[in-house]
């Protein structure tokens, strides 16, 4: 008898549970409708507060909340004026885009603020009737644009019956599921592991699952397309999950369809798996999320270096695409 | 240490101890010489602006991108001349015993 293995006896004791950064990405931040012309509002998401404002204009603005002068928090007394937010304490305004546009008693503009943006402000765009910001921990440009969703942008689609539950985990261990056929099985009582192919591409990742019953693609961590369908008849989960701490996350999803005549076949069916996207659904022995991933999510470590055998899905090619997203030290990158 | 001889905005002449290490702003602003040095070395101000004698100017280290664009800056309001420096991004060493150098007007 060689020497027992005791590593993998006692690393969990050193194992953290969301060694995560914060990722690369565009993030749904709120909706549309919930932010009205001149409005301020602190939020706090992507791992600190942000100030989010509408300007009179009707652009949102989303930046850091402390004033680059003197450090004052614009979210307590600062005002919308015109296109800017407004610093209570000297009434320094900026822009949208971060830009120092006004400093009411100095003679001189300090160079570097006629040079470049001086408040760190997420780039933002309202899309599908929500808003989204562009996360980079180094203030990077976007890298990509977020995609066509004619199901939340065109008509002729239900009104999207939304729901949104806060996780204590990060988003990587969310979307991570996705991609572990074999948990389906098990946790949620499906009949099978149902066959999937998954494929990786840039930011986009794909899967078709069951033949075609679930086909979606992944958007960067922040945005996720799922097409569920059964007899001919499609229903949409749009998926934006953003973190909130390194720990914490909130899950947001909307669920649409054709808007299929009352009374219809084609309505029952669509119905019935939006009802079976989220939870129990008649007729179905397997159950949604939201009756049984929590419970993991909210407990679980994160193994870096799983133990995993020839049923598992694709987790370790999954890994490796959401390690795209991450830009840290190495040590940092080591853990994940 | 280095001797640095300072004519003020009123036109008076001073030889001021300058200690090796500081940058000349803080020694023309605690001489009460009229340089007010708000901005504390950023070059976002430009209330340290002095005139260095020609002959010394050759001698500094030239002026660098966030000191030229200031200097740009307070051309509205001030004159600057081609041996024109923000006081504060002169650090004081001892070849600079014996400089001349004016405190330029308030901006």
């Amino acid at each position: 008898m060689g020497a027992i293995n005791t590593k993998i006896l006692l690393e969990s004791k050193d194992l953290e549970r969301c060694p995560f950064p914060i990722p690369v990405g565009w993030f749904f931040v709120d909706f549309s409708e919930n932010l009205q012309t001149s409005e301020i509002r602190n939020i706090e998401i992507l791992g600190q507060e942000w100030v989010l404002f509408r300007n009179e204009g009707g652009k949102v603005g989303m930046t850091d909340p402390y004033c680059p002068h003197l450090g004052a928090h614009m979210g307590h007394g600062g005002k919308v004026v015109g296109d800017n937010l407004r610093c209570p304490f000297h009434h320094w305004e900026y822009n949208t885009e971060g830009w120092c546009k006004n400093i009411p008693y100095g003679k001189i503009t300090p160079p570097i603020v006629k040079k470049q943006a001086i408040l760190r402000a997420l780039p933002v765009v309202e899309r599908y009737g929500m808003i989204w910001a562009w996360y980079h921990p180094e203030c990077e440009a976007p890298q990509w644009e977020l995609p066509a969703i004619p199901e939340l942008e065109e008509p002729g689609h239900v009104k999207p019956r939304r729901g949104s539950w806060p996780v204590n985990t990060a988003i990587q261990e969310i979307a991570e599921n996705g991609v572990d056929f074999a948990h389906l099985k098990f946790l949620h009582g499906s009949p099978a592991i149902p066959p999937a192919e998954v494929s990786f591409d840039g930011h986009i990742s794909s899967v078709n699952m069951a033949n075609g019953y679930i086909v979606g693609k992944g958007y960067g961590p922040g945005l996720n397309v799922f097409h569920f369908t059964q007899e001919g008849v499609t229903a949409t989960m749009v998926s934006y999950s953003v973190p909130i701490t390194a720990e914490k996350s909130q899950m947001n999803m909307s669920f649409t369809h054709k808007d299929f005549p009352e009374g219809s076949r084609e309505l029952a069916i669509a119905k019935k798996l939006v009802d079976h996207m989220i939870g129990q659904a008649e007729g179905e022995e397997s159950a949604g999320f939201e009756s049984v991933d929590f419970i993991v999510w909210n407990h679980k470590k994160y193994r870096p270096n799983p133990l995993l055998c020839d049923g598992d899905g694709p987790i370790v090619q999954y890994r490796k695409w959401f390690k795209q997203f991450y830009v840290a030290d190495p040590e940092t990158l080591a853990k994940i | 240490m280095a001797e640095v001889h300072v004519t003020d905005r009123d036109g008076n002449v001073s030889a001021v101890d300058a200690p090796g290490g500081r940058p000349l702003m803080e020694v023309l602003r605690d001489a009460n010489l009229g340089v007010e040095g708000i901005c504390g070395g950023a070059c976002s101000c430009g209330t340290c602006h002095v005139y260095v004698d020609p002959q010394w100017a050759e001698r500094l280290p030239p002026a660098g991108e966030d000191e030229q664009m200031m200097l740009d800056a307070i051309k509205e309001f001030v004159d600057v001349r081609p041996t024109s420096r923000l006081s504060c991004q002169i650090t004081v060493d001892d070849s600079l015993a014996g400089m001349t150098v004016e405190i330029a007007p308030e901006v």
